[in-house]
């Protein structure tokens, strides 16, 4: 029944060219469906073991079946790839990208691998161990929440099942390992030839904070006219984790700066993160370094550097209410544990073992804590100083949080992209230790980046037309924390990136790679080119070349239609300003410097804890009486001008209990009764039909004329194979698979219309257990 | 709607979450309404008498706190106010007279404001439901089925409505006999028939088994008649909506369920349902952890140990497994509990609620409420008290409530089933206490006969269905025939924080909803461009007909456009 062995199926290896040429070329489409029947390596990409006739368990709305294909495990990760059902001839959309699809994952992206047979216990698969039965059925339980089943076959086929199974065990254990090794591994050398397509990589661009030019054009756009751009740190030499360039006062030498930055730990100085319209200032910084003793002028320094020329500065302490990494890490175990579907949790328990996790409580915790620093920077002329101990976790969340509620640019794609490249990736978030991608080391590991993700989403649910991304966005960004493909988030800091693009400049050679044999588009050599100039390596890909993974069709979901630009600021509820009268009261005395911790203010003797040469933490006394925010809750409530300087659009969530909500679509989506129905629930779902409507309707709109519009390609929609039907709008498609194809990433048996249900003949008593029967 | 104003007093409105307002209060015979004095924004109550539970006094001549001397108002909307007075002059004595006075007029031999109520419809609600089009609607009568007219003049049963749906095969004068053996003579009935598989969905209440276990031959026949209907050779499917243990206990007040040996042919399930006493103390629990405050750091436990939502998910577990049931084709289903008139009426019009997308519009949810349970004798009038001062009367439950959340929860996993949003499940739940219509007045339709309810009031469908357009879901996608399973379980039920904690300034969202008014944006610009696009057909005509690939045109477009709006 099998074409031949292992040895003798031969996969084509894609001869054709980098796949995302597509449209461009005539004959495309016909290769494209060839294409779509193989497996398509990644160039560097070998195939290590395979099994044909291998059935994915998909729910969809037929209740429980399978698609039929070949299961592949390479030296990168373990892919499925469908057998084309009879009389398909239009692409799959699997076609046009190839790192990312819903049948994929890469390997250090797998959690647990399990093993079934009906005969033996499930047993758990690590590298040591041997297969003492013949797997009837492989589970693999991502990191990424998702949870895939292949069944095999189950006539004559049992050696490749054990061999597949063993292989994909043992090249997950080989994934572990330090950054350098994928990153050197010739697969990632070539990523960039292969798949930096023709396309538009990003329709928006993303500033990456690399070169000086991005600064000083976001420091023009926030118009803070009292700072500059400086490159101090350019070679690494004053902090290493720090990014090459830092905003800092204008009127503070570089020489001067220097002299502040022995008294901070690792290096991290005080610097500008954003600037309020209305004068106050955003500073980021890590602790004062315990050990250091200023002299004079290096008090001068830091002090210049932390007023930043206001009258009044505000030191926020940062871990004061916030998760520590470590209880983040918890936290975020245990919400794996409770969402994955062989979760012990009885249905009727669900909420307290929710609550149990705590995971909700550390996000409502970052979302009251960056609210109420908005509304500190928005009630008066302030400088606002986020402090962390290291200022490589928590500040890089509450600082771009608190840039998400305040500035309207931050919530456009690409604002948010350009936060997070300033706030998280040069600003030395330890992407490496903290997603952990490659288990180098357990103990480092914390998803403060995932947990900040759940706060954006958070507000989004709050504030549906406030952001010009959507959930769908905002789930791909969580993905793309496990494909350990991209630059983005495979380092620690932007210095240990810079030392691996050098080193790759000084060995990289374009060398065609398994029948790769155009030379690599000018147009990406032209691309690196002004970063080549500026940093001397060349471009590497970042998560932001969503092109690589993408189709057109799934990022035009990323855009949310019912975002309206410039809304103004709206108030959910809660977390009214901070400050008021009461407030004012305090500081009318002398003191210029308030410590927040806890949601209050207290007047501080000293800027900084060093006293007469050595730190003193005595120099913190708190002055008497602190004001806590309930207390001014009430008062402030009754007056909405409570933010004078507020600007528009500030957005200032709800925090309370029934207002923080657990993110289903991402973590629920391994649970089998989610596949059933429930992603069709959500609202980003609904804009998302939203958007291709929206598209479809501007691209007639500005066609009128030139021909019917029925006959008409969809601008975002479809394969374009057909015509489209009349009005096959996809709020009206009768047939969920027209537009199923348009659908971001279809996960096992997501292949549903929003507004599908589930079957009736599998109907949900079968499935006892959930139903608590 | 006819208000007659009865007072007017400066009071302090003791708002939990601004704290005190002075404002003008003033009480009609239909609401109580107030309006804050020297304070910007202005603050604004207005409460119908009719959500009002409990009126108590608070503080005595001796109370020297501030604001401790005054009126304490529960309501049954999830809400309580609080007003301080004066305690010179009799301010207080008034205004408690006067509010007793018209939010219990049952218990002061007033009539029903219903019954006052001067306001005028474009559309009259009353015409929504009409037994004999909604059953001829389902295709019946026909072989198997016939409609009765034996309960004309409810001699049969006085809790029935008078029209009846039975088998074909069964006389009259069974039914009477069947009578004798169901608790309060509420015989099994149909309610739905499917229109392919012909499975039914049939109601009645317990069989009068009892301690000695009883059993009754006309019974047992009628059931194998109704099994048989459909032509399947499988059994009857009897879903007992109660916990086990309490069908049991109910031999000992004569009631109970059917046993084994006594219908061979049926197959009994239990639903674990519980009874109204503690779904009101659920309910009661709820509000303790939403009003004033909500719960904050164990919010999740808090909701968990008010087990609400484990309610709401037994009963559309239970729903999805009568609808379930009936779609398979396999067999016939009979739904009871004790009497038939509450968690009865929530599982068969919940499963026909997923069985027929006609029940998912405006009209059809009105003609599922009309029949289901007003004119199969939901107890509306004991289960709310509607103008009975006996606030702590067991009989109140939030049934209705319930089968409301469960409906919002369907709506809120399928966003595009519904026609209606969820300001008309809101609007519903609000008049279910105002009084200020006759939908929901007393229990059965005999009663309502006899009070003439239809001519001396107006129907709760007639506000609705002159004001359609607030009340329509704009992402309603008209599928026909779909059944519609919600997942029922704690991972997917949600709280319906937009009617439960309402009233309570921060936690309340964005409204309307933005995604919403973009869409009908969105839609206006889709009618713009089909409209343009017609024109340019007009004009373009030669043009396209001559082109080969042309096979539709825009006015075909239209028509399919309009059927889907």
């Amino acid at each position: 029944m099998l074409s031949g062995s292992k040895h003798s199926f031969k996969i084509p290896q894609h001869a054709q060219g980098p796949p995302l040429r597509g449209p461009k070329s005539s004959d495309m489409n016909g290769k494209r469906n060839r294409s779509c029947q193989a497996f398509l390596c990644i160039p560097g990409e070998h195939i290590l073991e395979e099994a044909a006739r291998v059935r994915k368990v998909v729910r969809s709305r037929d209740g429980e079946g399978s698609i039929l294909g070949t299961l592949y495990c390479t030296n990168l990760r373990v892919a499925f790839v469908p057998e084309p059902a009879p009389g398909d001839t239009a692409g799959a959309p699997r076609c046009s990208t190839c790192l990312h699809c819903e049948h994929d994952v890469a390997l250090p992206c797998i959690g647990r691998l399990v093993a079934v047979n009906s005969f033996a216990k499930a047993k758990v698969l690590t590298a040591s161990s041997t297969l003492k039965f013949i797997p009837e059925e492989l589970v693999l339980y991502c990191r990424d929440f998702r949870v895939l089943r292949f069944r095999f076959h189950d006539s004559g086929l049992e050696p490749q099942a054990s061999q597949v199974t063993l292989a994909i065990v043992q090249a997950q254990e080989r994934s572990s390992g330090s950054a350098g090794t994928w990153y050197d591994s010739a697969a990632i050398r070539n990523l960039e030839n292969a798949w930096l397509s023709a396309e538009e990589s990003s329709s928006a661009p993303t500033l990456l904070f690399e070169s000086p030019c991005d600064w000083e054009k976001e420091l023009r756009r926030l118009g803070a006219a009292g700072w500059r751009v400086s490159p101090v740190n350019e070679r690494f030499d004053m902090a290493t984790s720090l990014p090459k360039y830092l905003w800092v006062p204008s009127r503070l030498l570089d020489n001067e700066l220097k002299r502040a930055f022995g008294h901070f730990n690792a290096r991290r100085i005080p610097r500008l993160c954003w600037h309020h319209p209305g004068g106050s200032d955003l500073l980021r910084t890590a602790g004062f370094h315990a050990d250091s003793d200023p002299e004079k002028e290096d008090v001068r320094s830091v002090e210049a550097l932390m007023l930043a020329g206001h009258t009044q500065c505000v030191i926020v302490e940062t871990a004061a209410d916030l998760p520590s990494p470590a209880e983040i890490q918890l936290s975020y175990l245990k919400l794996r544990a409770l969402c994955l579907p062989d979760s012990s949790v009885a249905d009727e328990k669900w909420l307290s073992a929710l609550e149990g996790t705590h995971w909700l409580d550390h996000i409502r915790a970052c979302v009251r804590k960056a609210s109420e620093v908005a509304a500190l920077l928005a009630e008066r002329s302030r400088s606002v100083i986020l402090q962390e101990s290291d200022d490589r976790d928590l500040n890089c969340l509450l600082a771009s949080l608190v840039q998400t509620l305040s500035d309207p640019h931050a919530r456009t794609q690409a604002g948010f992209q350009s936060l997070l490249q300033k706030e998280w990736v040069v600003a030395g978030h330890p992407f490496l230790q903290r997603l952990n991608l490659l288990r180098d080391n357990d103990r480092e590991e914390s998803p403060v980046f995932l947990l900040f993700l759940d706060c954006v989403w958070q507000l989004l649910q709050q504030f549906p037309a406030s952001f010009e991304f959507t959930e769908t966005y905002l789930v791909a960004l969580h993905d793309s924390s496990y494909i350990p493909f991209f630059s983005t988030l495979l380092f620690n800091c932007q210095w240990e990136r810079d030392r691996r693009k050098q080193h790759r400049a000084s060995n990289q050679i374009y060398a065609p790679v398994n029948g790769w044999r155009e030379p690599p588009p000018l147009e990406i050599l032209q691309k690196g080119g002004c970063l080549a100039k500026e940093t001397g390596g060349p471009y590497l890909p970042t998560i932001w070349d969503w092109a690589l993974r993408y189709t057109t069709q799934q990022r035009a979901q990323f855009r949310n239609p019912a975002y309206t630009r410039g809304s103004g600021s709206v108030l959910n509820g809660s977390s009214a300003p901070v400050g008021g009268d009461k407030l004012e009261a305090a500081l009318s005395g002398n003191g210029a410097v308030y410590l927040f911790a806890k949601g209050a203010l207290s007047p501080q003797t000293h800027l900084f804890p060093w006293k007469s040469g050595s730190l003193s933490r005595k120099g913190w006394r708190r002055a008497q009486s602190s004001e806590s925010l309930s207390e001014q809750d009430r008062s402030l409530r009754s007056k909405p001008s409570g933010c004078p300087l507020q600007p528009d659009g500030l957005l200032l969530p709800a925090s309370a209990g029934p207002l923080i909500r657990l993110w289903r679509r991402c973590y629920l989506r391994g649970s089998q009764e989610v596949q059933r129905g429930l992603f069709a629930s959500t609202l980003a779902e609904l804009t998302e039909e939203l958007d291709l409507l929206r598209g479809r309707l501007t691209g007639e709109g500005t066609r009128l004329g030139d021909s019917p519009w029925w006959q008409q390609r969809a601008p975002a929609g479809g394969t374009g194979q057909h015509a489209e039907p009349p009005l096959a709008s996809p709020l009206k498609a009768k047939r969920p698979g027209d537009w199923m194809a348009a659908r971001p990433r279809c996960h096992a048996g997501d292949g549903r219309a929003p507004w599908a249900e589930p079957d009736l003949s599998a109907g949900p008593a079968d499935e006892g257990g959930d139903l608590g029967l | 709607v006819r208000n007659q104003q009865t007072l007017d007093k400066e009071v302090i409105y003791v708002c939990p979450f601004n704290g005190a307002v002075k404002g003008r209060l003033y009480v009609t015979n239909y609401r109580l309404y107030l309006r804050s004095v020297e304070i910007d924004p202005v603050v604004i109550l207005d409460v119908p008498l009719g959500v009002i539970a409990r009126i108590e006094k608070m503080g005595g001549a001796s109370s020297r706190g501030e604001n401790s001397y005054g009126l304490d108002i529960t309501c049954k909307d999830m809400r309580n106010l609080r007003f301080a007075l004066k305690q010179e002059g009799h301010s207080r004595r008034d205004i408690f007279e006067i509010l007793t006075k018209h939010a219990f007029p049952q218990s002061h031999n007033l009539p029903f404001f219903a019954f006052v109520n001067e306001e005028k419809f474009a559309e009259n609600g009353w015409m929504v439901y009409n037994p004999m089009s909604e059953y001829r609607r389902q295709r019946l009568p026909n072989e198997q089925w016939r409609v009765t007219f034996i309960n004309e003049h409810y001699g049969l049963c006085d809790t029935y409505p008078s029209l009846l749906v039975v088998p074909y095969n069964a006389t009259d004068d069974d039914l009477k006999k069947v009578a004798a053996f169901r608790s309060r003579n509420r015989i099994p009935v149909l309610s739905w028939i499917h229109p392919e598989n012909q499975a039914v969905v049939m109601r009645s209440s317990q069989p009068l088994v009892g301690m000695s276990g009883k059993r009754n031959k006309d019974d047992e026949r009628y059931l194998d008649i109704i099994r048989d209907a459909n032509g399947q050779i499988s059994k009857l499917t009897i879903y007992d909506a109660r916990p086990s243990v309490n069908a049991v206990a109910n031999k000992a007040t004569g009631g109970g369920y059917e046993g084994d040996d006594a219908y061979p042919n049926a197959e009994l399930f239990f639903l674990d349902i519980h009874n109204i006493h503690v779904m009101r103390e659920s309910l009661k629990k709820l509000k303790d952890i939403v009003y004033p405050n909500v719960e904050e750091s164990h919010w999740l436990s808090s909701l968990e140990s008010t087990h609400w939502l484990e309610h709401i998910k037994l009963v559309l577990t239970g729903a999805i497994q009568v609808a379930d049931k009936v779609s398979s084709g396999k067999s016939s289903v009979l739904v009871h509990c004790s009497d038939g008139w509450d968690r009865t009426a929530q599982l068969t019009s919940l499963a026909m609620l997923m069985l027929d997308s006609y029940y998912r519009t405006i009209v059809g949810f009105e003609v599922l409420v009309q029949k289901e349970w007003i004119s199969f004798g939901h107890k509306f009038a004991s289960r709310i008290g509607h103008g009975d001062k006996n606030h702590a009367d067991a009989d109140r439950s939030p049934i209705f409530l319930q089968f409301i959340d469960c409906v919002w929860q369907m709506s809120k996993q399928f966003p595009t089933a519904f026609e209606f949003n969820e300001q008309f499940l809101i609007t519903i739940l609000d008049h279910l206490y105002s009084c200020r219509f006759g939908t929901f007045l007393y229990s059965c339709e005999s009663v309502r006969e006899k009070e003439k309810v239809t001519e001396r009031t107006l129907s709760l469908w007639s506000l609705i269905n002159s004001e359609k357009a607030k009340h329509t879901n704009p992402f309603y996608t008209k599928e026909l025939n779909r059944a519609l399973y919600p997942v029922a379980s704690m991972r997917h039920l949600e709280l319906w924080v937009n009617y439960y904690i309402r009233w309570n300034p921060r936690i309340r969202q964005q409204q309307p909803n933005p995604v919403e008014q973009r869409y009908m944006e969105l839609l206006a610009l889709r009618d713009d461009y089909m409209r343009r696009l017609e024109e340019l057909q007009i004009t373009n005509n030669s043009k396209i007909s001559n082109s080969s690939t042309s096979s539709a045109s825009p006015s075909q477009m239209m028509s399919h456009v309009q059927t889907h709006f």
